[in-house]
């Protein structure tokens, strides 16, 4: 029946075409490239009223410094958001999808999602690839049970925690959770105990860097801040080095003119269909 | 060696005041030997989206037939444009698809969203995962030497003359410092009312 | 459905050009609960009947005005197990969309999936055509749209329309009713009048459901609303 669809619909999950290709590539010598990595500090604590996220924003791809300020505290409903360290792409893709599933879980039971439920449906599908989906997540949201925080490993297993860490960073900013945590803080109180484990991570680790994001979930209500802090501010520059227009040689030149289509707005006649037979 | 220095490729974008550039390398390559200095690795998608292909050239030609076929059927189906993000999202999918065996290109995109003529420009790894800065972004076998050029040279709000300017040395000089891309370079400016194509003088060597 | 290859399909054309399951479908959703779509000039109206046919049934427990995504929305008239299916459908197909494109999904895009499907049952073998018509309301952008999708899979875009029991009054009550400048307040207004003209009984926030979309999305409003709308009708 999918016949008619098929042009568009690709067949659903990963597609293996290039594996065999690409490990006889190998053999040869010609390693794979590099994936984008996030790197990565990302912590998250429970207060008093709900649940802290943070996160560095630095990618890398190698020991080159890929994205500057990339985000890595996802969305996966409005009173759960997730980070992600690990492979970008993994990370990225991992809670698109788990958000798609929770928005129908939503829909379709119509009450909102649990925390529970975002973290069981991603360790599963983590545990489903047995490690090969590169992602370390801490998930935070607020739920009917109260506030609850979930950190999940690469391959699957999960741990409910009042305060987590995950990615390169996750021992420097571990030190400051350690020493500085305690039950019931304020909500001011766990932003700056947020802000210096993510810092700690940034200066420490070389995964880390830029600025530091920070996500507070409340009972009804969430705060993404990004940038919360900016950790590292780029030099001004002294000056500037715009070249002379025409110092580039120019060897031909074709300029393609874009006329702007006019939009013409088609009405068209209703035809409704005989019900009465 | 990594197989995206089999060919060797140079692909930069970078927004500018109401316009962004786009610029790539023309040289074809089989590891050392050079057997082409008149390949584009830069292709239209639309009037207004130009998506850059850096990488193993096989997988630029497959990549881009692919790409070209879901953004047709997009286009018919849903009788409009393809926006620059919406194609973006299209990339990623496709890159994504092959998680586990992956496909030897870092796409670029360089665009204007329709309607408002909004700067737009992207990157991806050869996964998938979309990239979207606010200045610049570069691929290929020159990426480090482009990265430092572009951090040096790019500046907010240039003009497309300025843009076409800083663009074009950015990738230049960058090529001079690597050996497998370089031999002539092409770079597109897109404004609202047109696009111009330039072909640009560099090194033969 | 390859397996069984001498299995033709259900809806095969009669002598005369006619597909009489399609419209013995058009029949079953001709004899179900009124459903009325109004186009506003900022935004859309869905209103049904829901009548329970014992005091016994717990209110509220079964809806029929049901959210797609968070700008789209859709109401049936017909056979109630057959549209929870294609909710569950369109739900996934928008759900989809937005992950291949990064955009919510169009409305028109969602009708023309959803319709898709129902065409697909009218040819497939083993499978009956939906006993169902959905009216489609969504938000784009800057702009709501209104859509019905009949079981044969056609799909027409209204201004205002009616299906169900009745639905050949309901429409001449709206063409008589309906103004390009409607706002969407007096649409649900409307919607409600054009819902009590064929209303057999008492009606109560009980036993009709209204839904609205706007700028702000889709939302069902609780019977509090509606009670509220109902107050100002004499």
């Amino acid at each position: 029946m999918a016949g008619v669809l098929a042009t568009e619909r690709t067949l659903p999950g990963f597609s293996f075409e290039n594996c065999k290709r690409n490990s006889t590539l190998l053999q040869q010598g010609f390693k794979p490239p590099t994936a984008q990595k996030t790197g990565t500090t990302i912590v998250g604590i429970v207060y008093r009223d709900g649940v802290i996220l943070g996160a560095d924003t630095r990618a890398t791809e190698g020991s080159t410094v890929a994205d500057k300020n990339c985000s890595k505290i996802h969305f996966l409903a409005d009173n759960i958001y997730c980070c992600g360290a690990g492979t970008a792409a993994d990370t990225e893709m991992t809670t698109m999808t788990i958000m798609s599933q929770l928005e129908l879980h939503r829909l379709n039971t119509g009450r909102p999602v649990r925390v529970s439920t975002a973290k069981q449906l991603l360790k599963q599908l983590l545990f489903r690839y047995q490690g090969h989906i590169g992602a370390a997540l801490v998930v935070g949201g607020v739920d009917v049970t109260g506030p609850l925080l979930y950190s999940i490993h690469p391959h699957g297993s999960s741990e409910c925690l009042p305060f987590t860490t995950m990615g390169s960073g996750s021992l420097a900013a571990m030190t400051v959770l350690e020493s500085s945590w305690k039950p019931d803080l304020t909500e001011e109180e766990g932003k700056v105990i947020v802000r210096n484990a993510i810092a700690a991570g940034i200066f420490n680790d070389l995964g880390s860097g830029s600025n530091v994001d920070v996500c507070i979930i409340r009972k009804g209500s969430v705060d993404y801040i990004r940038p919360f802090d900016i950790a590292n501010l780029k030099g001004q520059k002294q000056n500037n080095y715009r070249f002379r227009r025409g110092t580039t040689g120019v060897l031909s030149t074709r300029i393609i003119p874009l006329v702007t289509e006019s939009e013409e707005i088609k009405k068209t006649e209703v035809e409704s269909m005989d019900t009465s037979a | 060696m990594s197989i995206l220095a089999y060919n060797g490729s140079a692909v930069i974008a970078m927004k500018g005041k109401d316009c962004v550039a786009i610029a790539s390398d023309l040289r074809f390559g089989i590891q050392g030997q050079t057997v082409s200095t008149n390949f584009e690795k830069i292709f239209e998608m639309g009037p207004h989206l130009y998506i850059g292909l850096p990488g193993l050239t096989t997988d630029t030609f497959t990549v881009l037939n692919k790409l070209k076929f879901r953004a047709n059927m997009f286009e018919l189906k849903e009788d409009r444009k393809i926006a620059p993000d919406v194609f973006l999202s299209m990339v990623s999918n496709l890159l994504y698809e092959r998680r586990f065996g992956p496909f030897f290109v870092e796409p670029i995109i360089a665009g204007l969203k329709p309607k408002t003529f909004e700067p737009f420009i992207a990157s991806m790894d050869l996964l998938g995962c979309p990239n979207k800065p606010e200045d610049f972004v570069v691929a290929g076998t020159a990426s480090e030497q482009l990265y430092g050029m572009c951090e040096a040279l790019w500046e907010p709000d240039l003009s497309p003359e300025d843009l076409f300017e800083t663009i074009s040395q950015a990738l230049v000089n960058a090529c001079d410092r690597d050996a497998l891309s370089g031999w002539g370079a092409s770079v597109y400016i897109i404004e609202k009312d047109k696009v111009t194509h330039r072909r640009i003088k560099t090194r033969m060597d | 459905m390859g397996s069984e290859r001498y299995s033709f399909s259900l809806t095969t054309f009669s002598p005369s050009g006619k597909l009489v399951q399609i419209e013995y479908a058009l029949a079953a959703v001709a004899a179900g609960a009124p459903s009325i779509g109004i186009r506003a000039s900022n935004g859309v109206v869905l209103a049904t009947e829901n009548k329970y046919k014992s005091i016994l049934y717990e209110e509220h427990t079964i809806q029929k005005v049901e959210m797609i995504t968070k700008h789209i929305g859709m109401v049936y008239s017909g056979m109630g197990p057959d549209y929870r299916l294609l909710v569950k459908r369109a739900r996934k197909m928008a759900q989809q969309y937005q992950l291949v494109y990064g955009e919510p999904i169009p409305t028109a895009q969602l009708v023309q999936r959803v319709a898709m499907v129902m065409q697909e049952y009218t040819q497939s073998g083993g499978v009956r055509p939906f006993g169902v018509s959905l009216l489609i309301a969504g938000w784009d952008g800057d702009k709501p749209s209104l859509f019905q999708c009949d079981p044969s899979g056609a799909y027409f875009a209204w201004k205002a329309t009616a299906m169900g029991k009745n639905f050949v009054t309901g429409k001449t009550f709206l063409e008589k009713r309906y103004s390009e400048t409607l706002e969407l307040d007096d649409a649900v207004h409307t919607a409600i009048l054009t819902l009590k003209e064929n209303f057999e009984g008492q009606m109560t926030s009980d036993n009709i459901e209204v839904g609205v979309c706007d700028d702000q999305g889709f939302r069902v409003l609780d019977p509090t609303t509606v009670k509220d709308y109902l107050a100002n009708i004499p």
